[in-house]
């Protein structure tokens, strides 16, 4: 019997698999398409202290390998989630453990996010978006060293539950911003959110996308997230949580050998529901096979001498 | 709300009905059991490819046969339509659906359904239902050009309707725009599908004639059922709203239109 089992953030997880941010909801879209409590878990959408509404369409257009988003993190603020959405995921989710997305333009932004979510039930802990290339302000905190440090720093006062930082792949050393995050008194890694991009109708000579430019996602950016990922373990202790570009257990199994604990499925839920369960079975599999635990998979992927 | 199905479905038949445009049935009983006329299914070909389309497309349900089948009315435009034109008999797509709104429709007025390109087809299955109902249906139709027209022939064998054709150069059925075959004075109630131009056009109608409106709009979609906020059109009150879950049918009222 293949063991998938871990221990991390001060919990056991039933499975490495999670469905990430800004593509499964609020869980309760996909609650009849997927199985979501015989997964990991689920990232919920953003949550910003008011209420966004988001970027002009065109929001979403496919690219090669994957697609180009700019939603504009439109969500329905901190109080309208804790009223209408977290008691969903509360009453309906057992196993699966669920991770808020958090996001704010200023530091006091997503503390106050943080501290008025910490008292209330549902939920294990806290994604901390520094990463979101389509609004004006998301990345600030996550390309600059200094602001990340004390934005972490900040937040650690603030909750003892769990606190996982999304970096950005769009920074020349992502473990840089590895280190300061461990140093700082973060609990896990998100790597990566999407790449900047932009797309052009030739025909119309316009950006395709309302906001002009957005994030790129899918299978064309797995390399990419796989080799962040390891990057940023070279750098950081860290449990990580490997996403970009994943739609089978192959491409789970890339990101948990670079240094990944868990994994996000984003864009693939898009084209099939059922990938997140196909790659959790695919992942036993793969244990079973190799008579291994998940566990000592993790970081496994041996690096040749090269003299 | 009924949970969305996902089926892997046959293709039965693949048909040309006009210049890059194509009749497809799929098998697919549960979801034609269940789809109502505007609602949609996302077509895709899973994860196990990555060229276009990659992303599944949203199609209107044309028709959701006796025989159990999902009809889709097809028409070439980019990379993925074009992929998925090539689709021969025996091959599988996957499905999401039946999504969205459908129109609303009730006895105690005359329906003109007013069609522009492929907006046709949410009233090809419309039309067949209102049909068997013994209701009468006006559907307009409106095309560029005659290479462009879906056979009439076709529209009259799905729905036991014949369609009052519109082409702007008048090489197929009536010269001009569909508009110009809507009579006010009937106090009709209209439903409307194609290009934004022509809502908006049906749109100004309406309002001036105090005429009821549903519009069915198009957006790009990304999970077409309400998690990534992709499919967004601009409401009446000025808010961005999902076209995949409160749409793709709307009561004109409830969105804003550019004057
Ligand atoms: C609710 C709904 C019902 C539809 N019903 C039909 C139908 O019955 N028959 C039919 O032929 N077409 C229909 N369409 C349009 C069809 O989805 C697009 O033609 C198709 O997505 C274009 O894909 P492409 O790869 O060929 O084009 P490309 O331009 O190469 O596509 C690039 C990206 O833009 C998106 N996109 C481009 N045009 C549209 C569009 N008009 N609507 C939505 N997304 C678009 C694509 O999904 C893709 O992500 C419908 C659209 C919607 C929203
Ligand atoms: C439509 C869409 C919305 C997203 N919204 C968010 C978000 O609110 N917060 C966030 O941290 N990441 C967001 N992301 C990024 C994803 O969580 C993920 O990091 C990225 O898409 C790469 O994974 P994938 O290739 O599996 O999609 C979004 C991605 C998409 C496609
Ligand atoms: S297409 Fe994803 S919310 Fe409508």
């Amino acid at each position: 019997m293949a063991d998938l089992t871990q221990r991390l953030f001060g919990t056991q997880w039933q499975s490495p698999v999670l469905l990430a941010s800004g593509t499964c909801g609020y869980g309760e879209e996909y609650a009849e398409l997927i199985p979501l409590d015989e997964i990991g878990g689920i990232v919920t959408k953003a949550v910003s202290l008011e209420p966004r509404s988001g970027n002009p369409p065109h929001r979403v257009s496919e690219t090669p390998g994957g697609m180009i988003n700019a939603i504009g993190l439109q969500n329905v603020g901190l109080a309208a989630f804790i009223r209408e959405k977290l008691p969903w995921l509360r009453d309906n989710l057992v196993r699966a453990r669920v991770l808020i997305n958090v996001v704010g333009h200023t530091e006091d932004e997503f503390e106050a996010v943080v501290a008025g979510l910490d008292g209330e039930d549902g939920f294990l802990g806290f994604e901390i978006n520094v990463s979101c290339p389509n609004v004006k302000d998301g990345t600030l905190f996550g390309t600059d060293p200094a602001g990340l440090a004390g934005l972490v720093a900040t937040l650690r006062r603030a909750t003892a539950r769990p606190l996982v930082v999304k970096l950005t792949p769009n920074v020349p050393d992502i473990g840089l911003y590895a280190r300061i995050c461990e140093e700082n008194g973060a609990d896990g890694l998100s790597t990566i959110n999407t790449f900047p991009g932009m797309l052009i109708d030739v025909g119309k000579r316009r950006p395709v996308i309302g906001n002009v430019s957005g994030g790129v996602s899918g299978p064309a950016i797995l390399p990419m997230g796989v080799y962040l990922t390891w990057r940023a373990r070279q750098s950081s202790s860290l449990p990580i949580l490997g996403i970009g570009g994943i739609r089978s257990s192959d491409d789970a199994l890339q990101y948990i050998l670079a240094g990944a604990s868990l994994v996000q499925i984003g864009t693939a839920l898009f084209v099939d529901p059922e990938v997140a369960v196909a790659v959790h079975r695919g992942v036993e599999a793969y244990c079973t096979e190799s008579e291994t635990p998940l566990r000592e998979l993790v970081g496994g992927v041996q690096i040749p001498d090269r003299d | 709300m009924n949970a969305p199905i996902r089926d892997w479905a046959e293709v039965r038949e693949i048909r040309r009905a006009a210049d890059e445009t194509w009749w497809v049935e799929l098998d697919s009983p549960a979801i034609a059991g269940r789809a109502r006329p505007g609602q949609f299914v996302m077509v895709g070909l899973g994860v196990e490819q990555v060229a276009a389309p990659f992303l599944p497309r949203p199609f209107s349900v044309g028709l959701a046969g006796p025989d159990r089948t999902v009809g889709l009315l097809l028409r070439e435009f980019g990379a993925g339509t074009r992929r998925l034109a090539r689709l021969r008999d025996g091959d599988r797509v996957l499905l999401l659906g039946p999504l969205g709104q459908a129109f609303s429709v009730s006895s105690d007025r005359p329906v003109v359904c007013i069609a522009g390109g492929v907006g046709l087809a949410p009233f090809l299955f419309l039309a067949a239902e209102q049909r068997k109902l013994g209701r009468q249906v006006r559907l307009l139709y409106g095309e560029r050009t005659a290479d462009r027209v879906f056979s009439s022939e076709l529209i009259e064998e799905l729905t036991g309707v014949a369609p009052i054709i519109y082409t702007e150069d008048g090489s197929a059925g009536h010269q001009g725009l569909v508009l110009a075959g809507i009579r006010p004075e009937e106090e009709p109630a209209l439903l409307a599908c194609g290009p934004t131009p022509m809502l908006q056009a049906v749109a100004r109608l309406a309002i001036e004639h105090g005429l009821p409106l549903q519009v069915s709009v198009e957006e790009h979609m990304g999970c077409g059922i309400g998690t990534c906020q992709g499919c967004v059109v601009r409401s009446a009150s000025g808010e961005w709203i999902k076209s995949c879950t409160e749409g793709p049918v709307f009561d004109a009222r409830e969105l804003s239109w550019p004057t």
